[in-house]
């Protein structure tokens, strides 16, 4: 078996042996990426209006469906419609703590059966088991959203404790909850959140993984034709909510 | 692709292609569909020729200083309790999978797309130590149904109809199938989200890792990358070294050109990043997470001739604008990645000699090189590679020595207009339909896989000439 001393040695020779082919730098990282990220929301808390329009634009480019309400109570009526239009009644959702808001009671009023995952770690393979085939029979999975990126019209969700990766991959029909503090522009700005997140600011959740998703699921590997929900949901709604969620 | 099939010489391969009707078709809307979508995306985003130059630039700093890279790297997935491996070759990459799969007791691999495990021959391998592979993107899934190969980097069974996906459906999964894109789709979700529910291991391979954080990045549009990497306990990400990027900063700009590139989307429809095993408090994620890092030729390429390839994303734009790979299509070309910078990578892995009939499967027309997002300069390597497979006498002799008499006439004009001439009264026997198809002698080795053009009834030179003659 090759070791890592070998291995790296194998490719610091030819690094070493080999002048570039031109002088190239990397991209420039943030200096401070905390800091960074602060000067872009603020900035982009100041035109919000422009960066939500232009990311309803895009999501609906890539068949997203787009909502809009006024305040987080109003997001129960929104859900119980898209599930009664799909006859759906099983919803799972992420934890109040990570939606910022707890809609299970509202939801179960109106009919749905709503099962809302654990604040925090499972204890077991068993319980765990349990949870994720709740989410794999579940209709429509709520979540909320850490950024969402106008350019691309692209959620980004980062997992944790309370916020499963399941919940917005699972079920057929994926709805996520949204307010401006989460809008961003661009990819580059993305990217310097993601360093900040990394580095000296804080992150949204402390799990391993961060899904960028844009759009419902899909392939085009019969006959190049587009068809929606191959493996992860088919519809995806995002509903904008205009006065911020944690207040 | 079977022994057998290689052993068949690649003119045949490719001639067969030819033939197809269906393949054809299928080859030429594709290919069309992609550069159009291609074309659209980049018509509408003016930062884009921009951040092609940078990704570039990215690309060549990081091989400048890629022992670093991979050291922040390996720091980095172990910290966040990952495991890192190192595999030499193919052989040692099988092993070090098989062995992780035998230790946590594994019988279903479920796979994510990944052109480095098709380069491994993984499947066999995981076959033999009796583990199930299952492939779930839906193409891949659909040719390993058919025991075929992929034929495009990011649309494998763009080769089959719907009706040959539904007759096969029908006979391997033993229900009836309607030959309807959208149902048959349903169809494998069924098959498939049983299986990821079930599977103690996923295999995936890495578009990115970033360095500095140690992620792994995943891009895919059906779902398949983020099932594999939350479902099973055990996540294997199988990786070829030249995939680090430094830094997230540095990931955004490839993220913003792959997509657009590859199918004219803004992003693809999921990247998943994951960081190392499942962490406290998650529900999902894999107990263990294994990075296996990946030579297979492609370390003595950073100071070799191919270096320049090691920059390639994968995103099968310069197979779509290739006028040979939309005439034979992927399978033609006989090893793992087709098309113009197939021939190239394939040369890095297998060794010159595998590409000598396919170095010249080319008309190094330049098409590739504009439509890379990293202006990767394909026809220049092949040029290299010709001369490469020529000075290693890979090359027949005779064609050698045909060589070097062409040099010889080409700086001596007299010697080449006298040439020209012979060689128009003695080329009438085999010439034929404006080509030459067959010659006699040791020279039939050359026309074996190619035609050779005649020379001309009347010569360029003496063209111009009398033209001169004309106008004075
Ligand atoms: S060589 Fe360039 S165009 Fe071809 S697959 Fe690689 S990145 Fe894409």
């Amino acid at each position: 078996m090759t070791t890592r001393a070998e291995f790296i040695s194998r490719i610091r020779e030819q690094v070493q042996k080999t002048p570039g082919r031109f002088s190239a730098a990397s991209a420039r990282r943030p200096q401070h990426p905390a800091a960074e990220a602060d000067t872009i929301r603020r900035e982009l808390a100041e035109r919000w209006p422009e960066t939500l329009e232009a990311f309803r634009r895009e999501f609906e480019g890539v068949a997203g469906v787009f909502h809009r309400v006024a305040t987080i109570d109003m997001v129960p009526a929104v859900v119980s419609r898209i599930a009664h239009e799909r006859e759906a009644r099983e919803l799972v959702t992420w934890h109040s703590a990570a939606l910022g808001a707890d809609l299970a009671p509202a939801l179960g009023a109106r009919g749905l059966d709503v099962h809302p995952m654990p604040e925090s770690e499972p204890g077991g393979v068993a319980e765990r088991e349990r949870l994720r085939a709740i989410a794999a029979r579940a209709d429509l999975g709520l979540t909320g959203v850490d950024l969402a990126i106008a350019e691309t019209g692209t959620l980004v969700l980062v997992s944790g404790a309370g916020r499963p990766r399941s919940t917005s991959l699972l079920p057929p029909c994926h709805i996520a909850v949204f307010d401006r503090t989460v809008l961003v522009e661009s990819l580059r700005q993305v990217g310097v959140l993601l360093e900040a997140w990394h580095g000296d600011g804080r992150p949204p959740a402390a799990g391993a993984a961060i899904n960028f998703i844009t759009g419902p699921s899909r392939t085009a590997d019969i006959e190049l034709t587009l068809t929606r929900g191959v493996h992860g949901p088919k519809e995806v709604h995002a509903i904008f909510v205009e006065q911020p969620i944690r207040g | 692709m079977s022994d057998a099939e290689l052993a068949t010489p690649f003119r045949q391969r490719a001639d067969g292609a030819m033939k197809d009707a269906f393949l054809q078709e299928a080859l030429t809307i594709a290919t069309t569909k992609f550069i159009g979508l291609r074309r659209d995306a980049f018509a509408g985003f003016p930062e884009g020729e921009a951040l092609r130059d940078q990704a570039r630039a990215i690309k060549e700093a990081t091989l400048q200083h890629l022992d670093h890279h991979l050291e922040t790297l390996i720091g980095n997935v172990e910290r966040l309790g990952g495991h890192v491996h190192y595999a030499a070759t193919p052989a040692e990459a099988r092993s070090i999978i098989v062995d992780i799969a035998r230790r946590t007791g594994a019988r279903m691999a479920v796979k994510s797309k990944s052109m480095a495990t098709e380069e491994i021959h993984l499947n066999e391998a995981l076959e033999a130590a009796g583990i199930t592979p299952v492939e779930t993107d839906l193409g891949e899934y659909i040719i390993q149904l058919a025991h075929e190969r992929p034929s495009h980097i990011i649309a494998p069974a763009i080769h089959k109809t719907k009706g040959q996906v539904a007759e096969l459906f029908s006979r391997e999964l033993k229900r009836p199938a309607e030959p309807d894109p959208e149902a048959l789709t349903r169809i494998a979700r069924g098959e498939l989200r049983e299986k990821f529910l079930q599977a103690d291991l996923g295999i995936t391979g890495a578009n990115f890792a970033v360095a500095d954080t140690g992620t792994v990045v995943l891009v895919t549009n059906e779902g398949n990358g983020r099932m594999v990497t939350s479902l099973p306990r055990v996540h294997v990400a199988v990786m070829g070294v030249e995939k680090v990027v430094p830094s997230f900063t540095d990931l955004m700009v490839f993220l913003a050109i792959l997509a657009k590139s590859a199918t004219g989307q803004k992003l693809s429809v999921y990247t998943s990043m994951v960081q190392g095993p499942r962490r406290a408090g998650e529900l999902e994620g894999p107990d263990e997470f294994h990075l296996v890092l990946l030579d297979g030729g492609r370390i003595a390429q950073i100071g070799g001739p191919l270096r320049e390839a090691l920059s390639c994303l994968r995103c099968g734009a310069c197979l779509n604008v290739c006028p040979v790979y939309r005439q034979i299509g992927g399978h033609a070309y006989g090893y793992t990645y087709p098309g113009p910078i197939g021939i190239l990578l394939t040369a890095m892995l297998e060794g010159a000699p595998a590409v000598k009939d396919l170095a010249h499967a080319s008309s190094l027309c330049g098409a590739c090189v504009e439509a890379c997002p990293v202006r990767i300069d394909i026809p220049r390597m092949l040029i290299d590679l010709r001369r490469e497979v020529d000075d290693k006498k890979i090359a027949p002799w005779t064609e050698r020595v045909a060589f070097k008499l062409l040099a010889r006439l080409l700086q001596h004009p007299r010697l080449y207009r006298f040439a020209a001439k012979a060689g128009r009264i003695m080329q009438k026997p085999f010439a034929s339909d404006g080509r030459i198809g067959r010659l006699p002698l040791f020279f039939g080795e050359w026309t074996r896989t190619r035609d050779l053009p005649p020379v001309a009834s009347r010569t360029f030179q003496e063209r111009w000439a009398s033209e001169k003659d004309l106008q004075a």
